[in-house]
Parts: structure tokens; C-alpha cells; sequence
């Protein structure tokens, strides 16, 4: 019988837990603690998502995709710092692999050292399923990192990002800022087109944009997440567009080379609003000197509760500050603008 | 690739003495034409941009954003025909270019400044260059094989210095570099480094003994060999040399982008390839046209500036790259086959 | 009543291609179980004439009729289909597979429609080859492992695969032995025997007297003669027709007295394992030394190891009294060595390039400074060292692909000229070089020796070397069995040295 772990007083920021999309322009998710890490390391809020107290000692198995990215990268930290600020938990980690079959067998050695807790980012979600049904099916509860299995089945817990959400939000606060200016024009910049995630964040954003009738988007290219080619394709969007009042770029890292182009081509007479949480771009906001001005989250925080939620699993524990007494089959975290007004109470997560 | 046709050798060894002259006037032609018919496309391409977009694309600072986006690619591309001239291949470069990029923005390098960029970024392509030149001219390594594994390698090393993060550079003789304020007479000096490697490359395989030797090794590597041409140590400079040229274009590349990042270069090996095909050099070895490469590249630049500027999307741009690259050899067999 | 149609008549064929009119109003007609034999120099239109009875090119201009119906064939598969075989002077096998799929490919026989029956197609394979003389050869062995003479009894296996009426066979002999070629003329006998037709084609003009019918002669895209009687047509008439000129081999005068003076190449206990072994010769300037013997032999292995192109097992080259570095070829051109190998086009020449960089190769250093060519240097020698040659045509500008056999010889000799070469290694000099051009190369090396080159000749047509060499050594299966002036052997007596192997006095 899982331990029921209510009434415990909702102190936490852990509504990231709770959100999802569907929010209105510009709401920002104001902490009720405030977050005063001062670590250089990309953190998540320290507030754990179990009851803190050390519990029965509990392996954690984690796989995830190549650490190419430095989003991927901040991934992997976040799950290791948090892993060792439990004594009872012991974290399994496997060399990150972008082959699918590389994963797979790597998954099947870790159910096979009979793991408590399994926790998956899979290179490809969908051709992962089946390794993730082993696992349950041996009994090992999965928590399913951001790229989603083919079937529930195949895990306990989702716990990810919300890429539609993000466009909306990047949206509706592009969309507040221009209120009130008449043939506003707006540009996208987006990620990798080969990828589902992309076509999400463009819909999401021109979804919010609807509501905008003064605003129109005027044009939109793809980079591929790299600098090199965020620097080309921005260089070619400001050449093609002499005039726009605010960009949406969807990846930090690809938005250094955004910047570099914008720099280049000597252009500061719009608003430029960032995506994924990167720390030079936290910074940027934080100095105020230039055209970003604002950042949408993909938080990889993400994987610091999925370590929570891996805990709490293997301890069978429910959530503090939820009435339920299981863990929830699926958490969509909410994407958060960063601006100038909450920029410090996200500094520490920015990831390199 | 785009060989004409030949006729059958028992016609074409003996030319009636009469009309010797118009057979290698003709080759000299469809030399010519070859040419010809890259700046032929080249023109459409600029038609077609300054009908679409007539405000955007024929303005000096598009003309300067062509370029400048086609340096760094151009200068892979030079190297990349010397190799394939002599009958090579070099699939690394682009992996070399994202371990020199990397390499050299690293904090401890940034600590030496320009000139410790500048070096690093040149020294890791040479040193790349010498491994691919030893393994495929003294290990007697297949050029394809030891450059992909060069390929896996150079970039498996670049995420590990860098460990996915990007680098971003704080040398302002660097930045500055990328900047307008740098350009000279609206030069900006990236094109300037594309324009001096363009020249010597044209000037090395053309006019000196090395240029020499990188044909006859590519036309008929055991005749080379029979005719006293030292085969192996050829090859090996020829792969020096595309790492050298893989050096310097990662440091265009720091300038342009401001950083270093392991996913740099990404499909380079394609990219150079296709355009000195393009441009006229034949896969198989023996005639290469630094000239045919360059305007290769410029062409590949030109129709993604065309469709950046008309907001097509990546979709579209890849589909028509496709058919583009197609029509464009083509064009030149027709032409090639008619003169 | 009414004769016979013949089996096949072309008329009128006319074919040309960018610049030249390869064909211009050929007739040829074969009868059927005759043996037609197709006569002409390089140029004269035999191949493309060939490559039109094989479906390969469309004539422009033409009929063609087969049994008395007018035909037209459009790719080689109806050719096939008529039952014409082709098999060209180049062979055309796949080396990576076995002798069986290469005889079956493209009609193997299956099993419901897809099934490869190999057991089936190997046994009808070794038929085939029982047929012709050849049931050594294994129908599973791949092609790459059998030699040269045996590759071709594979193609031959392939044409007879079909069923087939007519074999046009492109010089079937030229990489054959004299055994060998006694065979193909038994296969060819029995095929004949059979109604099959043949139409042979060959430089050797006694090979035609012997197994031929009759004979068309071709020149300069024509037909000059059709249908000659070719037992009985005197040799000098059809040389004659061949080249427009009464020319035969004609060979220059030897210096009337033997070079003297101390031997600038001298080879000692040179040994290459399974090639040849233990050789030891000398060649003077200005003396030309010839080697003779059966494929096989190792001739060309020999002169290959002297010039550092394979690494010898044993012994030593000297030249000036200074041993080479073995193995290098660098090292031998240096010393003053130059080789004209026998694959002119796959070892010795840029195809894709002018006469003037072909000559210019193996000298760039001296039109260079720090590798930068002076290429008005380098054009003025090339054409200089061609002329003396006298190279046609007389512009070092044309791609070396367009030239004439002989002439393309002429360009690989011009780049050791230039090169100030001391030693020349010939190989095969005459190989694919017009019976009429043949005499003048002959003369330039013949002139070269005078001006004090050291000459090492090596060819497979014993004439040849009986005819231009000072002295001959007489190889059997890698060994010198014999040594002797020119002027003291004649031919008889070197095949019966390289049959037997001791002197025949």
C-alpha cells in the first residue's frame, strides 16, 4: 500500500508539477518560495517531490539519447545532481546513445540488474516502446522523460515538455507586447523541420497569434538547433524582411547564431523572444542590452523530477501537495516565459 | 559523371588529317561550355531572385550576405576538388571543420587570443589532413573508408571537448571580424579569404607542377607512377591540403557564428562534393575546375538566398535543390554532347 | 531454283559521330557455315561496323537484311535474338562470378520464373566448354581466377549459349599462344561444320589465310574490296588495300658495325619468385636487345622489375655502374631509365590530356621554378621532342585520345626524349599500332640507338624482334635459353627454342 503523503502544505514551486497549456498571455507561474540557489550548476527547484525524509534505498535506471545538445546535456546534470541529493537513492546511468538498438540493449541490461525504477529518454520514442513494455512487464515501473512511448502501457509516469505550449506562450507574450500597434509584423525562426515537435511549436504559436488581429506573421525559416545554421538562416530572414516588430526563435542554441546575425547585420529595432532556457540567453535577458528580450522554458528540470518521481515510485509514495495517493500517469510541465521580471528566479537553471 | 560521350575508339584513333583541328577545338569548346553553361544557370538563378524579390535581392548587402555565407563552404570545396581531381575523396571535412571550430574556442584556447585561435583552428585541419594523407597514401587505406572513419572520430572528439555545449567566443578581434565595421571598400573579410584560396587553389592546380601531378595521379594513377611521379607522398599533401583548407574554414566559421559548437559543418562532405560535380570535376578523377567548384557553391548559395527570401520553406527548398542539382548536369551534358 | 539468300547482307551502312564518319556506305555479306574474315587498320571502321551487327550502335543510314528479310536491330538483345553473338577484343565478363553466371547471365535458367537452377546452368556450362575444348575449366570458379586465354574460351561459351547463327569474334587470338590459337581454329571448324558463320576479324594475315572464307577489307570507313577469295588473294594485294601503299614489315638497316664501348644498363641475377629467374644481361648504348618468348614467359614481368615497378627477390640493376634502389621507379628514372609499357593507354598515358602534358610528365622540374611551370617552356619542348619524332598531327595541343596507336606510341617515346633517357625499356612497342605505321616506329627507335640510347625490346611477334634487335635472348618460362646476334636466328629456329628450350644445333 502506497503511503498516503497528504495533508502536507502545498509550499513548494512544484507547480510545475500541475500546469499545462492554455494559460493566458503573459501569466507567469510566480514561485510561493523563493529560490535563492546560488549554484553554478543548472538546478531544479531543491524542493523534493517526496516526503524528504530517507525512505528504503531505492536504484534508479537512466537512459537517455547522446548528450549532443546542450539541452540534452543539462538533461543528464540535472538527473545526476538530483540523484545524489537523495542517500537513498542510487542512480544507474548509461552512456547516452542516439542508436536505437544501442539504447534498447542498454535498457535490457538494466532491467535485467533488476533496477527498482526505470526512468527513459528515448532517442526515438516510438521505437523504444516495446523495451519499455519489457520493463513493466518485469515489473519495473518506467517514467517516460519528454519523447513519448507508443502506448501508455509502456509506462507508469510521463513526465515532458509541452512544445505546443511553448509556441502559444511565446505567442500570446509577443502578442501582449505589440497590443495596440497596427500592421505589426512578426517572423519565426524554427527549429529542425524533420521533427513533430517543431510543427507543434509553430502551431501553438500561430494559434496564439489569432488572437492578435493587428499582428501578422510574416515569414518563417528553419534552422536545425545549431548555431551555424541559425546564424545563416536569420542572416537571409533579415535580408528578406527590412522591417518586423518582434521574432520568435525556438531554440536558444541556435539563437547564438540568430544573435551573432542580427549583430552582424546591425539590426536592434525589434523584440526577439527566445526558446528552451539556455543560460547565455538568461543572461542576455538579465543585461537588457540587446533584442532579447524574453525566453520560452523547456525546462530540463524536467529530469530532476523525473528522479523525484522515480523515488517516489520505488518508495511507493504519492506527490506532496497532491490529494492523490499515486503518482499521476502523465505531467505536462508548463512553459514559462522568462523575462526581465523573473529572470533571477530562473538563473539557475539555465543550461550551457 | 558528365564525360561526353566518346565515339568508338576504332573512329577516334584515326582522324582523317584533314579535320584534326575541329576534334580538340571542340574539346577546348565544350571546356568552355561547361563553364558557360554554370554562369548560364548562375543568370537564371539572378533573374528569377530579382524578379521575385527585386528590392531584397539585388542590394549590395544581399550580394555581401551571399558571399559571405558561401566562404565557408567555398573554401571546404577548393580542397575538396584537389582530392577528387586525384581521384580521392575526402568525407571528413565537414567533421574536421566542427573539430577545428571546436578545438579552437575552447576557454583554454581563447586565453591566447586571435593567434591561438587562428593557429588552433589551422593546425587541428592539417593534423586531420595528415592522419586521412598517411592512412590512404602508406596504410593503403581506400580514401573513403579511412575519411569516414576520420568523419566518426573527429566528431565523436568535438562532443567530447565540448560536451554539447556551445562555445561561445569572447575575442573581440574575433567578433569584430563579422562585423560591418571591418568590411574594406564593402568587402567583408571573410569573402576576402574565400577570394585568396580561390586564386591560389586556381593558380596551384593550374599553372604549377603540383596542379600537375594532382591530374596525372587522378587520370591514371599507375601511369603517373610508370612516369616517375612520386604517387604516395602526392596523395598524402592532397589530404593535407583538404585539411588545411578545412582549418581555415573553421576559422571563418568561429567568425561568422561567433562561437564553436560539435555540430558544426554538418553535411559539408555532401555539400562540397555535389558542387565540384556541379562545377565539372569528374568523380573519377583526372579533371578538376576550381573555377566550376566556386561557382558550384555560389549557385547552392544563391538558390537557398532565393528561397529564404521568398519565405519557402525547407521542405521546398530541399526538393528543388534536388531537381536544380539534376537539371544543372543536365544542361551541360546537352551542351556538352551538341557542340 | 532461286540462290539462296545469304544469311546476312548489310548495305549502304553509313554511321558517324561528332567529327568523324566512322562508316560510309559499307556492304558486307555472310554466307551461312562460312568464315568471313574483316580486315583493316585501327580506324578503318571494323568496330563500329561490328558494334552495328550487334545491336550496339543504330546505323544512320542502311539496310540491313538477315535470311532475306529486312531487319532492324535495335539494341543488342534483338541482335541476340536474331542469333547474332558478339565477342569483343575486350572482354566482358563479371570477375566476381563464377564462369557458369557469366556463360547464363541475363538467361539463367529458373525455376518458376525467379529460381536460379545453378546446378543446371553449371552442367549445360560445362558442356559448353567440353565443346570447346576447354572441360578444365571448372563452371564454378570465378571468372577473375582464370588466365587470359581461358577468360576468352568463357566468352565463347557465352555466345555458343544461345542459339546462335552467326559469332562475330574481334581479334579472338591476340592474347593467345600458339597452341591456343590451334584450338580457337578447331572450335571455329567445327562451328562452320555446324552452318554457323563466323566473321573473324585479325591483323595476322596468315591466321585469315589459314581458317578463312573470304575477305572484306575495310579503309577509312569503306569497303574496298568485298568478298575477296582468302586463300587466294596474294598477301602484297591486300596489304595493299589495307593501307593504300605497298608497304610490308620493313625494317632499318643495322649500323654496320656492333656498338662497342661499356654496357650502360647491366643487369645481374635478377629474380622475381614464380616469374623468372637468375637474369644477367647487358645492353650497350646504342644497342638494341631484344627479348623473346611466349606469354608467360615473363618478358614483361622482366622489364617491369628493371625499372623498380616490381620489387625484385633477388639480384641487382645497375646503370653506370650503380645499383638502383630496388623497387623504386623513381630511383630507375633517375638513373636514366624510361619505360614504354605495354598497356599504353591504362600505363602510360593522361587520356583526358594534351600531347604537350603527356611528354611533359615525367620533366616538369626542368620548366618549372618552386613548382610554378613556365608552360610556354614546356610547349616548345614537347613540340620539339615530338617533332623529332615526327608526331602527327604536328600539334602538341590535341588531347593524346585522339591520336593514332602509332602516334600515341610516339608521345610516350617523345617524354623520354625530353626526359634525356639513356635506357629505353620497350614493351609490346607495335601493339595496336597500324601495320603501316609500324616501319616508321621501327626507324625512330632504330634512329634513337644511333644517337647512343641503350634500347631493352620486348614483343611477342617474333619478327619484330628478329627484325629491330641487335642480339636476342630467348626466354622459356622465365629463363634465357638462349643468346645469339639477329642476324644468326631466324624465326623458325626461336619457336623451336622457346618449344624446346635447348638449341635446336
Amino acid at each position: 500500500m502506497p503511503e498516503p503523503t497528504y495533508p502536507s502544505p502545498f509550499t513548494s514551486r512544484r507547480g510545475l508539477l500541475l500546469g499545462t497549456a492554455a494559460v493566458s498571455a503573459g501569466t507567469l507561474l510566480a514561485g510561493c518560495t523563493s529560490n535563492d540557489s546560488s549554484d553554478d550548476e543548472p538546478a531544479a527547484n531543491d524542493q523534493p517531490a517526496a516526503e524528504d525524509k530517507p525512505g528504503k534505498q531505492v536504484t534508479i535506471g537512466f537512459a537517455g539519447p547522446q548528450a549532443d545538445h546542450g539541452w540534452l546535456n543539462a538533461i543528464n546534470d540535472n538527473a545526476k545532481n538530483r540523484a545524489k541529493k537523495y542517500s537513498d537513492v542510487t542512480l544507474e546511468i548509461t552512456e547516452g546513445s542516439n542508436d536505437t538498438a544501442q539504447q534498447i540493449g542498454q535498457i535490457e541490461t538494466l532491467i535485467n540488474k533488476k533496477v527498482d525504477v526505470l526512468v527513459v529518454l528515448p532517442a526515438d520514442g516510438k521505437a523504444l516502446t516495446q523495451v519499455g513494455l519489457k520493463a513493466m512487464r518485469a515489473g519495473i515501473p518506467v517514467v517516460n522523460l519528454d519523447r513519448i512511448f507508443n502506448t501508455p502501457q509502456a509506462y507508469r509516469c510521463w513526465i515532458g515538455g509541452d512544445n505546443y505550449g511553448m509556441g502559444l506562450n511565446a505567442g500570446h507574450y509577443i502578442g501582449e507586447k505589440l497590443k495596440g500597434k497596427s500592421g505589426a509584423r512578426v517572423i519565426e525562426l524554427a527549429g529542425l523541420d524533420n521533427l513533430e515537435l517543431t510543427k507543434q511549436r509553430t502551431q501553438g504559436f500561430d494559434d496564439a497569434l489569432k488572437n492578435y488581429p493587428n499582428i501578422r506573421k510574416v515569414a518563417r525559416q528553419a534552422a536545425e538547433f545549431t548555431v551555424e545554421s541559425g546564424q545563416a538562416k536569420m542572416a537571409q530572414l533579415l535580408q528578406a524582411q527590412s522591417k518586423f516588430d518582434a521574432l520568435w526563435n525556438h531554440d536558444d542554441d541556435q539563437g547564438v547564431g540568430a544573435l551573432r546575425a542580427i549583430e552582424q547585420a546591425g539590426r536592434d529595432d525589434f523584440l526577439m523572444v527566445g526558446g528552451a532556457g539556455a543560460l547565455s540567453a538568461f543572461q542576455a535577458i538579465k543585461r537588457d542590452d540587446g533584442v532579447l528580450k524574453a525566453t520560452v522554458l523547456y525546462p530540463p528540470t524536467m529530469a530532476a523530477s523525473a528522479i523525484d518521481l522515480a523515488r517516489a515510485l520505488g518508495q511507493a509514495k504519492g506527490v506532496s501537495g497532491l490529494a492523490e495517493y499515486e503518482i499521476p500517469a502523465s505531467l505536462t510541465l508548463y512553459s514559462a516565459v522568462v523575462d526581465k521580471e523573473n529572470i533571477d528566479q530562473y538563473m539557475s537553471t539555465g543550461f550551457k | 559523371m558528365t564525360q561526353p560521350v566518346s565515339p568508338p575508339r576504332d573512329s577516334a584513333d584515326k582522324v582523317p588529317s584533314t579535320n584534326e583541328a575541329p576534334a580538340w577545338r571542340s574539346l577546348v569548346f565544350r571546356a568552355d561550355v561547361r563553364t558557360l553553361s554554370l554562369l548560364g544557370v548562375l543568370a537564371a538563378l539572378i533573374v528569377i531572385g530579382g524578379i521575385t524579390k527585386p528590392d531584397e535581392f539585388l542590394d549590395t548587402r544581399n550580394l555581401q550576405l551571399v558571399l559571405t555565407q558561401a566562404s565557408v563552404i567555398g573554401v571546404v570545396t577548393v580542397g575538396m576538388t584537389f582530392v577528387i581531381t586525384s581521384g580521392g575523396i575526402d568525407l571528413s571535412v565537414g567533421a574536421i571543420v566542427a573539430l577545428a571550430s571546436v578545438w579552437a574556442t575552447t576557454v583554454a584556447t581563447q586565453e591566447y587570443g586571435f593567434a591561438g585561435i587562428l593557429f588552433t583552428a589551422v593546425l587541428v585541419g592539417v593534423g586531420c589532413g595528415l592522419v586521412n594523407g598517411l592512412l590512404i597514401a602508406y596504410g593503403g587505406m581506400v580514401p573513403f573508408i579511412a575519411t569516414l572513419a576520420m568523419l566518426a572520430s573527429a566528431r565523436g572528439l568535438a562532443l567530447q571537448i565540448t560536451d554539447g555545449r556551445t562555445q561561445i567566443v569572447s575575442v573581440d578581434g574575433i567578433l569584430d571580424l563579422g562585423e560591418r565595421d571591418s568590411y574594406v571598400l564593402g568587402v567583408p573579410p571573410l569573402v576576402m579569404v574565400f577570394a585568396v584560396v580561390t586564386i591560389i587553389g586556381w593558380l596551384v592546380l593550374n599553372r604549377t607542377t603540383f596542379g600537375r601531378r594532382t591530374v596525372a595521379v587522378g587520370g591514371n594513377a599507375e601511369a603517373a607512377r610508370l612516369a616517375g611521379i612520386d604517387v604516395r607522398r602526392q596523395r598524402l599533401y592532397l589530404y593535407l591540403l583538404s585539411g588545411l583548407c578545412c582549418g581555415i574554414a573553421a576559422f571563418l566559421l568561429i567568425i561568422l557564428s561567433g562561437s564553436g559548437q560539435n555540430t558544426n559543418g554538418n553535411l559539408y562532405e555532401l555539400d562540397a562534393i555535389a558542387a565540384a560535380i556541379i562545377g565539372g570535376t569528374l568523380l573519377s578523377g583526372g579533371r578538376g575546375t576550381i573555377t566550376g567548384s566556386v561557382l558550384g557553391v555560389l549557385i547552392f548559395t544563391t538558390i537557398t538566398n532565393i528561397f529564404a527570401l521568398n519565405n519557402l520553406q525547407s521542405d521546398v527548398q530541399q526538393i528543388a535543390k534536388g531537381a536544380i542539382i539534376v537539371a544543372a548536369v543536365l544542361v551541360q551534358r546537352r551542351t556538352a554532347s551538341t557542340t | 531454283m532461286a540462290p539462296q539468300p545469304p544469311l546476312l547482307s548489310m548495305s549502304g551502312i553509313t554511321k558517324s559521330f561528332p567529327g568523324v564518319r566512322a562508316l560510309d556506305g559499307v556492304d558486307l555479306e555472310v554466307q551461312a557455315g562460312e568464315v568471313h574474315c574483316l580486315l583493316g587498320q585501327n580506324g578503318a571502321g571494323k568496330s563500329t561496323l561490328i558494334k552495328v551487327l550487334a545491336g550496339a550502335h543504330q546505323p544512320d543510314t542502311g539496310a540491313i537484311r538477315w535470311r532475306g528479310e529486312d531487319v532492324t536491330l535495335r539494341s543488342p538483345i534483338a541482335a541476340m535474338r536474331l542469333g547474332i553473338a558478339t565477342i569483343y577484343q575486350e572482354l566482358d565478363l563479371v570477375e566476381h562470378l563464377s564462369v557458369a553466371e557469366n556463360v547464363h547471365l541475363g538467361h539463367e535458367p529458373t525455376a518458376a520464373g525467379f529460381v536460379v537452377r545453378g546446378r543446371a546452368a553449371r552442367a549445360s556450362t560445362a558442356a559448353l566448354l567440353k565443346r570447346l575444348g576447354h572441360p578444365e575449366i571448372e563452371p564454378a570458379r570465378l571468372v577473375g581466377e582464370l588466365s587470359a586465354a581461358q577468360q576468352q574460351i568463357v566468352s565463347m561459351a557465352r555466345a555458343l549459349s544461345h542459339d546462335v547463327r552467326l559469332i562475330v569474334m574481334d581479334e579472338p587470338s591476340a592474347a593467345l599462344d600458339p597452341d591456343e590459337v590451334d584450338n580457337l581454329f578447331r572450335i571455329v571448324g567445327d562451328l562452320t561444320a555446324e552452318g554457323v558463320a563466323v566473321v573473324y576479324i585479325s591483323h595476322r594475315l596468315e591466321e585469315i589465310r589459314r581458317i578463312g572464307d573470304r575477305v572484306t577489307v575495310l579503309k577509312d570507313g569503306r569497303a574496298v574490296a568485298v568478298g575477296l577469295p582468302a586463300k587466294s588473294t596474294p598477301t602484297r594485294e591486300v596489304v595493299a588495300l589495307m593501307t593504300g601503299r605497298n608497304v610490308e614489315y620493313v625494317f632499318p638497316d643495322r649500323p654496320a658495325s656492333a656498338p662497342g664501348g661499356t654496357p650502360v644498363l647491366e643487369v645481374e641475377g635478377l629474380a622475381r619468385e614464380g616469374e623468372f629467374e637468375a637474369l644477367d644481361l647487358r645492353v650497350r648504348p646504342g644497342e638494341i636487345v631484344g627479348l623473346a618468348g611466349l606469354v608467360g614467359s615473363g618478358r614483361s614481368e622482366i622489364l617491369e622489375t628493371i625499372y623498380g615497378a616490381r620489387k625484385p627477390t633477388a639480384g641487382q640493376v645497375r646503370v653506370d655502374g650503380h645499383a638502383l634502389r630496388p623497387g623504386s621507379v623513381r630511383a630507375a628514372v633517375r638513373a636514366g631509365l624510361g619505360l614504354a609499357p605495354e598497356e599504353r593507354k591504362a600505363q602510360a598515358l593522361l587520356m583526358l590530356e594534351s600531347v604537350t602534358r603527356n611528354v611533359s610528365v615525367s620533366s616538369m622540374s626542368r620548366f618549372s621554378r618552386a613548382g610554378w611551370i613556365d608552360r610556354g617552356a614546356e610547349r616548345g619542348a614537347a613540340r620539339s621532342a615530338t617533332r623529332e619524332l615526327s608526331l602527327r598531327p604536328d600539334n602538341p595541343d590535341v588531347p593524346v585520345r585522339t591520336l593514332s596507336g602509332g602516334n600515341q606510341q610516339k608521345a610516350v617515346l617523345a617524354r623520354w626524349l625530353l626526359r634525356g633517357c639513356r635506357v629505353l625499356l620497350l614493351d609490346e612497342p607495335t601493339r595496336g599500332v597500324d601495320v603501316g605505321a609500324r616501319a616508321e616506329l621501327y626507324a625512330v627507335v632504330r634512329r634513337l640507338a644511333d644517337e647512343g640510347l641503350a634500347v631493352l625490346l620486348v614483343s611477342s611477334e617474333v619478327p619484330e624482334v628478329l627484325g629491330l634487335a641487335d642480339r636476342v635472348l630467348v626466354l622459356r618460362e622465365g629463363r634465357v635459353v638462349h643468346t645469339a646476334p639477329a642476324r644468326d636466328l631466324d624465326e623458325h629456329r626461336v619457336l623451336d627454342l622457346v618449344m624446346e628450350g635447348s638449341p635446336a644445333s
